[in-house]
């Protein structure tokens, strides 16, 4: 497909980009601008006053209490992201190759699964773990001790809550990558001597990285900010980054603190952002150059 | 290891993943659907007796009819201006070529890539402030334009998806033939991308309407159904949360399975078409 | 030529700093069937797109029907395109396809249909192929769709973007006949645009060359044919001889000096060298493959050239010989018959009329 070159004197345009450049500036681009100059104010008695300062920043620097938490939330962060990749690697697969003749029908599962209320299939996930819930409840019934399975409201509860929110998006970027693999590339290799592990390994993956990286990426970044799950599977036991941060702003009412944590976790997802763009460039300029 | 063994091996861990991933996606939803006809008001296992009580006692609920109202007029007005936006947008990203695209690009982008909570939060601050000065608080109207600059950029990816292998020497035979830049959109772009525009539009509409983290921050005291259900299960959990959950599964399956079939009728025109030629 | 209906002059185009044509001047006129052909690359898409008006010029003028069309946009022009790759609207039928010009022209519906039915029968196309949609279609009638579609409301100008060039050889050759009989029949004036000299010789009543964005001749094709204005031009065509040659003036006539041809007489006619061919400059005699002729023992002939066969191809019609003589191979076409003249590594001697020679700048 060849675009159409367009100045920014063309009627057609602007019409499509004017609107939604000034929706994001306006509601995007100034409000992430305030949060930045937020973080340079102080509070007295709940309530905002502009002093201009380093004060917020020095107190987020200098108390280890909300380190613990972030990087507690890097952690979670990094491994989603690992579970997530690894899993939706054979699942992609699968879906394309093993089940192709249903794999349309298995992604409207995966897409009405993913479009389903965050808050109703966290309170899903609740009642199945709980302790006379469905799985603890089945357990006994073949026998094992009451109680079986204790994991509702520790971290593992939170990662499993993570995990489920966000595998969609890796199995829909790397089957999306997967499906544009040229069919004979992995014949021709298996033609070569390959086995099947070995094509797989040399030839697919190696075409999938894209996809892979990017949905690596997006759960990393979406990864950084949940909420629901700590609050409601992990029982808010070891809250993450996002809990800290709406406490700041409502249960403490100290705007600037909420604003510089904010930043704080904007520029942790921003570097990974920017370290998964560097290498991705990197390697592009890599096949160029073989 | 034979090519045979090795076969079976990578079968079983395929299919065994696929399958495990559905039942994995689909645990806490078949779990909600169980417990929405439980006569106890207690949600342990096993259900003691199946009833229907408690979507009687749901619908008596007047605080979910106005979150169900509320509910759906945010998705509503959030679907239309999204897939609005998102359309002008598609067309901006991958039909033409302008300076300061990729800024454009990255910009659109942006708010796909930023974890939910803090888009509400950061958006939330600018809501406070704005409403200080034009008087008036965060509402239904606030939560609608957090959602569509959430939800654009799914739409532009899914339209512009669409507009892959469109083929501009359509729109210069139909200029040829006498059309004007209007008629050419009506007649022949529109028309052509329009199961794209659909699907997007259907997809804002879901993501809209089972939104949580926007809705949470920037909606002040208005309730939709998924703050309604966050507020009710902090509280304490009770059986019409898992009815409310069946109930409203059944109109999103319908969207997406309609969707699908649409999708598909005009892509096999469209694929077949491009075969030929 | 009575009042042209294009009336290109001086047409330069620019797309950023690079020059895709230059100063082209061009007439067509009324009914006239006319073919560009060139290299790919050499602007030929452009100059039809610039007729069209899907591009501006950067400088010049270009008047069609009597009118000037610098400010008029390509959907009010009186040209209709057919694309390369034909451009049918997927989601239309045939008959919304036909009838999309005049539906745009909110034509009254019984007109649509009645000017859709006629195109369908001028077209060769069946009826039941109304409602099908393109898809539907085989090659070739998508192709006669494409043509109908820019047809139907009966422009003074059709211009044809290489619209043959994705069919295979068979279908060509019948598209190609009935191309040239709707031309008689409708009386609208072609441009016809293809790479292929050989398809624009049979159809076109005049031929422009281009090469690089500038016009290198424009003619009858038999002119084309026997009278190309350099080598450039007598090469774009199947296998062509061109022997390096030095050509001097003698009275109205010039003798020319080639080391593989042998003549008693080398002389030849003014009006047998191109007009830009420089006395005592370099220059090459072209020579087409079927004026050699294969001599018998003995038999004689203005030219003639000794060598010997280096392959042969049977190709029906004709048997082409390439003979190595001098240092060079030349390509000669004799008419096909069933026992072979000559075979490989045979010597043999060639005959051709000084007549049939022509000079051209080398
Ligand atoms: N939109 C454009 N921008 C820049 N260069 C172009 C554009 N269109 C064509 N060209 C260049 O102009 C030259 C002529 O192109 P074209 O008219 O398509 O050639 P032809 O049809 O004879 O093969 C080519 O070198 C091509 O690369
Ligand atoms: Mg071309």
């Amino acid at each position: 497909m060849a675009e159409i070159q367009k100045s920014w004197r063309d009627g057609a345009l602007r019409l499509s980009t004017l609107p939604l450049l000034l929706l994001m500036g306006l509601f995007f681009v100034i409000p992430l601008i305030m949060t930045a100059l937020l973080s340079f104010q102080g509070t007295q008695y709940y309530r905002l006053v502009w002093t201009w300062d380093l004060k917020v920043w020095t107190d987020v620097f200098s108390q280890v209490h909300y380190w613990t938490i972030m990087w507690r939330t890097l952690m979670m962060a990094l491994v989603c992201t690992v579970l997530c990749t690894i899993l939706a690697i054979p699942i992609a697969y699968g879906m394309l190759h093993r089940l192709s003749r249903w794999s349309d029908h298995i992604t409207l599962l995966m897409v009405f699964a993913f479009l389903t209320d965050a808050v109703l299939k966290t309170f899903g996930w609740v009642l199945f773990l709980d302790r006379s819930g469905v799985l603890n409840g089945t357990l006994e019934a073949i026998g094992f001790p009451p109680a079986a399975v204790n994991v509702l409201f520790t971290p593992n509860a939170t990662m499993i809550g993570m995990v489920y929110n966000l595998l969609p998006y890796t199995i829909f970027t790397i089957a999306l990558s997967m499906a544009r693999i040229d069919g004979d590339l992995v014949l021709a290799a298996r033609d070569a001597g390959a086995s099947r592990l070995r094509a797989f390994i040399e030839v697919t993956l190696p075409l999938a990285k894209p996809g892979i990286w990017a949905g690596a990426v997006l759960v990393f970044v979406l990864s950084l900010g949940v909420f629901l799950e700590p609050k409601v599977m992990g029982g808010g036991t070891s809250p993450l980054a996002a809990e800290l941060i709406r406490q700041s702003f409502e249960t403490r009412v100290n705007w600037p603190l909420g604003a510089a944590l904010t930043l704080v976790l904007i520029v942790i997802g921003a570097a990974a952002l920017t370290v998964a763009g560097a290498v991705a460039l990197w390697q592009a300029r890599r096949v160029v150059n073989d | 290891m034979t090519d045979r063994m090795e076969k079976r091996i990578a079968d079983v861990l395929l299919y065994g993943s696929v399958f495990a991933a559905l039942i994995f996606f689909y645990i806490p939803i078949a779990t909600l659907v169980l417990f929405s006809f439980t006569k106890s008001r207690f949600l342990s296992w096993p259900i003691p007796e199946f009833s229907t009580r408690w979507y009687g006692e749901l619908l008596a609920d007047r605080d979910f009819w106005s979150a169900l109202g509320n509910s759906a007029l945010l998705a509503v007005l959030a679907t239309v201006f999204a897939t609005l936006l998102g359309i002008g947008g598609a067309f901006a990203w991958s039909r033409y070529k302008f300076r300061f695209q990729w800024g454009f690009r990255i910009l659109t982008f942006a708010p796909l890539l930023f974890p939910q909570l803090l888009l509400g939060v950061v958006m939330l601050l600018w809501f406070s402030v704005l409403a200080g000065w034009l008087n008036m608080s965060p509402g239904l109207w606030s939560a609608v334009i957090g959602h569509v600059i959430y939800i654009t950029p799914f739409c532009i990816v899914i339209i512009s998806v669409q507009m892959q292998g469109y083929d501009n020497t359509l729109d210069y035979a139909a200029e040829d033939a006498g059309a004007t830049r209007w008629q050419i959109l009506r007649e022949i772009t529109l028309p052509l991308i329009w199961p794209g525009i659909f699907s997007a539009a259907i997809f804002a509409f879901l993501l809209s309407w089972g939104n949580f983290y926007i809705t949470y921050s920037l909606s002040g005291s208005t309730r939709t159904l998924p703050t309604f259900v966050f507020s009710g299960i902090a509280v304490g959990s009770s059986p019409i949360y898992p009815a409310l959950a069946t109930l409203t599964f059944i109109p999103a399956l319908v969207l997406i399975f309609a969707v699908d079939r649409l999708r598909k009728r005009a892509a096999r025109r469209r694929l077949s078409a491009i075969a030929e030629s | 030529m009575v009042s042209p209906i294009i009336k290109a002059t001086g047409i330069d185009k620019y797309y950023g700093t690079y020059r895709a044509l230059t100063d082209i001047s061009l007439e067509v006129a009324n009914g006239e069937f006319l073919a560009l052909v060139g290299p790919s690359g050499c602007g030929k898409t452009t100059l039809l797109k610039i007729l069209a008006g899907f591009e501006d010029l950067s400088a010049g003028s270009l008047v069609i029907d009597g009118e000037d069309m610098t400010e008029i946009p390509a959907s009010a022009r009186p040209t209709r395109m057919v694309f390369q790759k034909l451009a049918l609207f997927p989601h239309k039928t045939v008959a919304q396809n036909i009838g999309f010009p005049l539906h745009l022209a909110k034509r009254p519906k019984p007109e649509i249909d009645a000017a859709v039915r006629r195109m369908l029968e001028l077209m060769h196309l069946k009826e039941s192929y109304l409602n099908r949609y393109p898809h539907e279609l085989s090659g070739g009638e998508q192709q006669r769709v494409a043509l109908a579609r820019s047809m139907v409301s009966q422009p003074p100008v059709l211009l044809l973007d290489e619209p043959m060039s994705a069919l295979d050889a068979k279908l060509k050759k019948s598209l190609q006949a009935e191309l040239k009989h709707l031309h008689r029949h409708v009386g609208t004036s072609f441009v016809h645009v293809t790479h292929d000299l050989e398809e624009a010789m049979m159809l076109a009543d005049r031929i422009c060359v281009m090469r690089a964005g500038k016009i290198v001749q424009l003619g009858e094709p038999s002119e084309i044919y026997y009278r190309p204005a350099n080598a450039f031009v007598a090469g774009f065509i199947g296998d062509t001889n061109l022997l390096p040659a030095k050509v001097t003036r003698e009275g109205d006539a010039f003798r020319f000096a080639c080391d593989v041809l042998d003549c008693a007489n080398p002389i030849i006619a003014a009006d047998q060298v191109a007009p830009g061919v420089a006395a005592g400059a370099d220059a090459a005699l072209m020579i087409r493959p079927e004026m050699l002729r294969l001599l018998a023992q003995g038999e004689s002939a203005d030219c003639t050239i000794s060598g010997t066969v280096n392959e042969f191809f049977i190709r029906g019609a004709s048997i082409q010989y390439r003979i190595a003589a001098a240092e060079t191979e030349i390509v000669m076409d004799i008419p096909g018959t069933s026992t072979l003249p000559a075979k490989q590594g045979d010597p043999v001697k060639l005959g051709l009329a000084l007549g049939d020679l022509f000079a051209v700048e080398a």
